[in-house]
């Protein structure tokens, strides 16, 4: 709590520095003009001293951040657009001052003093200052802290938590503003796609009707997402991780569990399994010579013998107590 | 099962040879396999009783029961005021009521029939009984697939025994995937059957089924999408026909006219984006039409052709266009949750937690496709790659059910049961081909072979087939091949059976309202502290006490105790049950203004510490902050559960706020008066409890079960001298110890 001792004893200190010369009116007054040339105002000690000062009628949010390079704050810099979209697009819905809301920044090169007052050890921080006087002065002082926890935030969840505390109140949406780039980049590449389509399609069409191709693509897929490939997408697995001993362990311990290098070898032992039947439902039957017939079916039955074996003792281990094997991987 | 119908080639080969002798042995063959089928699925009645299992089959029973006392339109108008107390539910209008009226319409007919049967044991064997109908349908399916009449009682029998299935159909899983599962198959052969014959007929059946399906489930929309999508590949293939054409709309039209007749469903079909897809190949289908229909009446040049194509292709386009329009303007239902979250997989996690928190929402990991299918899993693509053989119309719609099933079944691993039909179909094919051909008594001639090779210069210039089938077939030369092929595949199919029989017997044949244990030599030893509890709440409670408990204990308590809940397993109201979370989550303090609104006389917890039962609430604790979070972020922060190392801890570490909640309170009351000072121990979480147990101010214990599993506490009411609780329960325990004080010694007289 020693920031608040220091914000405390800053809000004092401002209120003897600044609070007898401008009433909290003319305050709101200048930083809203300000910031409608450009929002959020920058702020360093004294304006920030000046504008988060007691009494005051209007609502405060201030961003406390440090985006040079050297301080090497990733999440500063990831979050300083949002920022500015957020103050900008609610500065420009709220021209005439109804919300009573200020944006401001401080940067660390700017404001040392205060983050030194505050005892800050991370940035960014947002605070949010209740107003102490006027219809929607708060009982506490205190500003209120965004929790930045949960890594980069979006404009909106910060517009959400201000509109949470700023209550009767207008609250201008964001806008966020077109993005002609990305429609013009869409578009074309699009066009680009499709006159390429329309040159190659006399070869592409071929490809498209090859029953072997599509044939390809369905077991392919079907075998992808059998053998958990949704799962990895999904919760981020690790591909692969060490067993503690230097060495690499291949399969994750427990059912509900798996690596991605797990899966993509599942697959492959599916895809043996799968091209063995097929070998033996399909194609052997076709072969003229009965000496190679003979010898791709007892081929075709060993590596499917084998690798089912492999696969019930892979299996057993991650279901310890399943009690099912073939030899030799018993 | 399988042994059964591998042996039947034999038969078929020597004796068989009549039509009629095939056709009895086919239905003697069928009938072992409904048999097996229902047989496999009664370990838990064998074992345990019949009961009913798990916890919305409680609900379905409830329902039904209500159905069969009140007759079919009062149920029809149910409002039930014994659920999310105090708002109640309109049952009738938010069930799918295919289930209960099944049995209802079951229970009549024996009872007409003269048969006493209790409306439970009917409850409990529908499932099974359904699963010999769905072996059945799954047979027809697949003989529509293939020439191969084998193929059909493989299918059969791996329908009939498949785990994927079985683990939603066992004895007492009195869900609606009971009955879905043989609707679903059922209205895929009859739409298969349909696009062959190009039949009204069969589309209108085909219409009935899926008016039936809707009727019981959820599931439908994977109908309702896999239809429309097979067709439009179709179109895409070049394979538009009249066929087609009569078979989607007779089952469109009529099908959607069958679904908007369930209450629940209402105008669903014409308005949510799940259904777009089949209105939009509906009207793309009547285009084609009409232009097939132009382009028949006029002299057709190539380029009219062309022309009307790409107007075909442009109006689809705008279609397209103009539905994503009309979505985002609002007119049309944007995507279901729970649907959307199929497509975007992040989308539950972030804006959903009440789906999230559900473990059958969660993506399936591939033990589960190998426990649940076993060698299956790897027969499955060797079928679908045979359908690419002939890819007829009806080939197609195996390798689009096949591609779509797995991405959903990967999804969410409660899909799984939609998978199961399609791989059982296509692994059959595979086996069955297999051994045709190795089966077989004739073996080819190797000096015939000289000619066939002659022959094949030319077969090998056949347009589009695969290229592994260019040649023709020979068949197989030597015994040895066929003998080593047989006696490999017969040791699968064996462990296959094994494999199926093993897992259902230890994994999804335990109610799981009765737990089961084994003692140390061996006995089995059955926990029942549910129906304890329930049985006590039945008893010892007025007949309208609320009963707050986790969403999830809901349907049991309204099954079981019958007493009035405030939330429970459907979850239609997020904010309801969110307050229920922050009951829950919160101080003392906070809860109890939350408990006396909601008119709460008991709260009902589970709690696994004592007997190391790991499914217990403070597990699910974190789901009920979050879901509470996601109402009241201000208020409930999950972080503070946590504590600052963000380790999820119950013991001396926990964070405050875990300390202070009322679950944690709740569940380590009086907990360490069962071990010897400073060694209480939760056996689940395997920590070391402080030595000083949570007090409870504004509850008090009502009832633990004989394993600790339930607690339930009574909500105290107001204070007789207006005190708070905390007050008037340090008063209480200070009068205590000052009593214990006075016995100690004599007064001392004070000398200053």
């Amino acid at each position: 709590m020693r920031w608040l001792q220091g914000l405390l004893s800053v809000s004092l200190l401002s209120v003897g520095a600044f609070g007898a010369k401008k009433s909290t009116e003319e305050r709101f007054k200048e930083y809203h003009t300000k910031a409608l040339s450009s929002a959020p105002v920058k702020l360093n000690d004294a304006t920030y001293k000046d504008l988060t000062g007691v009494p005051r009628d209007y609502t405060g949010v201030v961003l406390l951040t440090a985006l040079e390079s050297r301080f090497g704050c990733e999440l500063c810099r990831q979050f300083q657009p949002e920022w500015e979209l957020l103050s900008r697009s609610w500065t420009k819905g709220d021209k005439k001052g109804e919300s009573r809301v200020v944006y401001g920044t401080l940067d660390f090169s700017d404001g040392r003093d205060t983050f030194v007052a505050l005892g800050l050890q991370t940035a960014p921080v947002l605070l949010l200052f209740q107003p102490t006087v006027g219809p929607h002065a708060s009982p506490s002082a205190e500003p209120l802290r965004y929790d930045f926890t949960n890594g980069p935030q979006s404009a909106e969840q910060v517009h959400d938590w201000i509109v949470r505390h700023t209550p009767d109140r207008p609250h201008p949406a964001i806008k966020r503003p077109f993005n002609w780039m990305k429609w013009i980049i869409g578009f074309t590449i699009l066009s680009g796609l499709v006159s390429l389509i329309y040159v190659a399609w006399p070869y592409v069409l071929p490809v498209l009707q090859n029953r072997n191709v599509w044939a390809a693509v369905s077991l392919i897929s079907i075998l992808l997402f059998t053998s958990g490939h949704m799962f990895n997408h999904i919760r981020k697995v690790p591909y692969i991780a060490g067993d503690g001993k230097g060495g690499i362990s291949y399969f994750a311990g427990g059912f509900q569990n798996q690596y991605g290098m797990e899966t993509q070898i599942v697959a492959a032992m599916y895809g043996v399994l799968s091209f063995a039947a097929i070998s033996l439902a399909v194609k052997v039957p076709r072969i003229a010579d009965a000496k190679s017939q003979q010898m791709m079916v007892i081929l075709w039955s060993a590596v499917l013998f084998l690798m089912y074996s492999f696969l019930l003792s892979v299996f057993r281990i991650k279901n310890s107590g399943y009690p099912f094997s073939l030899p030799p991987f018993m | 099962m399988s042994a059964t119908s591998s042996s039947s080639f034999d038969l078929l080969a020597s004796g068989g040879r009549g039509k009629s002798s095939r056709t009895l042995l086919r239905v003697v063959i069928l009938l072992f396999i409904a048999g097996a089928a229902i047989a496999s699925r009664l370990f838990s009645v064998i074992r345990f009783e019949s009961i009913i299992h798990e916890f919305d089959p409680w609900f379905n029973f409830r329902a039904t029961k209500y159905l069969v006392s009140h007759g079919f339109y009062n149920f029809w108008d149910w409002f039930d005021d014994r659920t999310w107390h105090p708002l109640g539910r309109v049952t009738g209008g938010t069930l799918y009521p295919g289930l209960m009226v099944t049995s209802g319409v079951i229970y009549h007919a024996l009872r007409a029939l003269t048969i006493p049967v209790d409306i439970r044991n009917i409850c409990v064997l529908l499932a099974p009984a359904c699963s010999g109908l769905t072996a059945f349908a799954t047979y027809l399916l697949t003989n529509e697939m293939t020439t191969n009449a084998s193929a059909g009682l493989l299918a059969a029998a791996f329908m009939g025994i498949a785990p994927g299935y079985i683990s939603r159909s066992v004895a007492g899983s009195y869900d609606n995937e009971a009955i879905s599962i043989f609707l679903l198959v059922l209205t895929f052969y009859l739409w298969i059957k349909a696009l062959k014959l190009g039949s009204m007929l069969w589309g209108a059946l085909c219409a009935l089924s899926y008016g039936y399906m809707v009727a019981s489930w959820g599931g439908y929309a994977f109908i309702t999408c896999l239809l429309p999508l097979h067709a439009f590949v179709l179109v895409c293939m070049g394979r538009y026909s009249t066929r087609l054409y009569v078979s989607y709309t007779s089952w469109y039209v009529l099908g959607t006219l069958a679904s908007m007749q369930i209450p629940f469903v209402g105008f669903l079909p014409v308005k949510t984006s799940e259904h777009m897809p089949a209105l939009g190949i509906f009207g793309f289908l009547q285009l084609l039409a009409f232009l097939d229909y132009v382009r028949s009446a006029l002299p057709s040049g190539r380029q009219f052709q062309i022309f009307l194509w790409s107007i075909a292709g442009s109006v689809f386009l705008i279609g397209l266009l103009g539905l994503v329009v009309i979505t985002s303007a609002g007119i049309i239902a944007p995507w279901g949750g729970r649907f959307y979250s199929l497509w975007d997989t992040a989308y539950a996690k972030i804006h959903i937690p009440i789906i999230a928190s559900v473990s059958e929402h969660q993506p399936t990991a591939w033990p589960a496709f190998f426990f649940d299918l076993n060698m299956l899993i790897w027969l499955f693509p060797a079928g679908v790659y045979l359908c690419f053989q002939e890819l007829a119309d009806e080939h197609v719609f195996i390798v689009v059910y096949a591609v779509l099933g797995t991405y959903f079944a990967g999804v969410m691993v409660r899909l799984m049961l939609t998978l199961t039909p399609i791989v059982c179909v296509a692994a059959a094919m595979a086996v069955s081909q297999m051994l045709n051909n190795y089966l077989s008594l004739k073996s080819p001639k190797p000096e015939d072979h000289a000619v066939v090779e002659g022959a094949d210069v030319t077969a090998t210039k056949k347009k589009g087939g695969l290229k592994s089938t260019n040649k023709p077939v020979v068949g197989i030369y030597s015994l040895l091949s066929k003998g080593v092929v047989v006696t490999s595949m017969t040791i699968y199919l064996l462990l296959f059976v094994l494999h199926c029989t093993w897992v259902t017997s230890n994994a999804y044949s335990s109610p799981s309202v009765v737990l089961a244990s084994r003692m140390p030599d061996g006995s089995q030893h059955i926990i029942d502290d549910y129906r304890e509890a329930y049985q006590w709440l039945r008893q010892n409670t007025k007949d309208d006490a609320k009963i707050m408990s986790w969403w999830d204990y809901g349907y049991q308590i309204g099954g079981m105790a019958d007493r009035p809940t405030l939330v429970d397993n459907n979850t239609w109201n997020n904010t309801h049950i969110a307050t229920v979370g922050k009951a829950m989550s919160s101080r003392e303090e906070v809860s109890y203004p939350i408990m006396r609104q909601h008119e709460v006389d008991y709260v009902l917890i589970v709690f696994g510490g004592l007997l190391g039962y790991s499914g217990d609430d403070i597990n699910k604790f974190l789901w009920m902050v979050r879901i509470a979070e996601g109402i009241w972020p201000d208020e409930i922060r999950e972080r503070d559960y946590f504590t600052p190392r963000g380790e999820y801890r119950v013991d001396a570490e926990a964070s405050q706020t875990m300390k202070d909640s009322l679950m944690y309170k709740m569940s380590y009351y009086n907990y360490n008066a069962l071990f010897p000072p400073g060694q209480a121990q939760d056996r689940v979480r395997g920590a070391k409890l402080p030595e000083v147990g949570p007090t409870l101010n504004t509850l008090e214990e009502a009832f633990t079960s004989e394993n600790w599993i339930i607690r339930i506490y009574k909500v105290k009411d107001l204070d007789n001298f207006d005190r708070d609780h905390a007050s008037a329960a340090a008063f209480d325990r200070g009068h205590k110890k000052k009593r214990g004080g006075k016995k100690r010694g004599p007064r001392v007289l004070r000398v200053e």
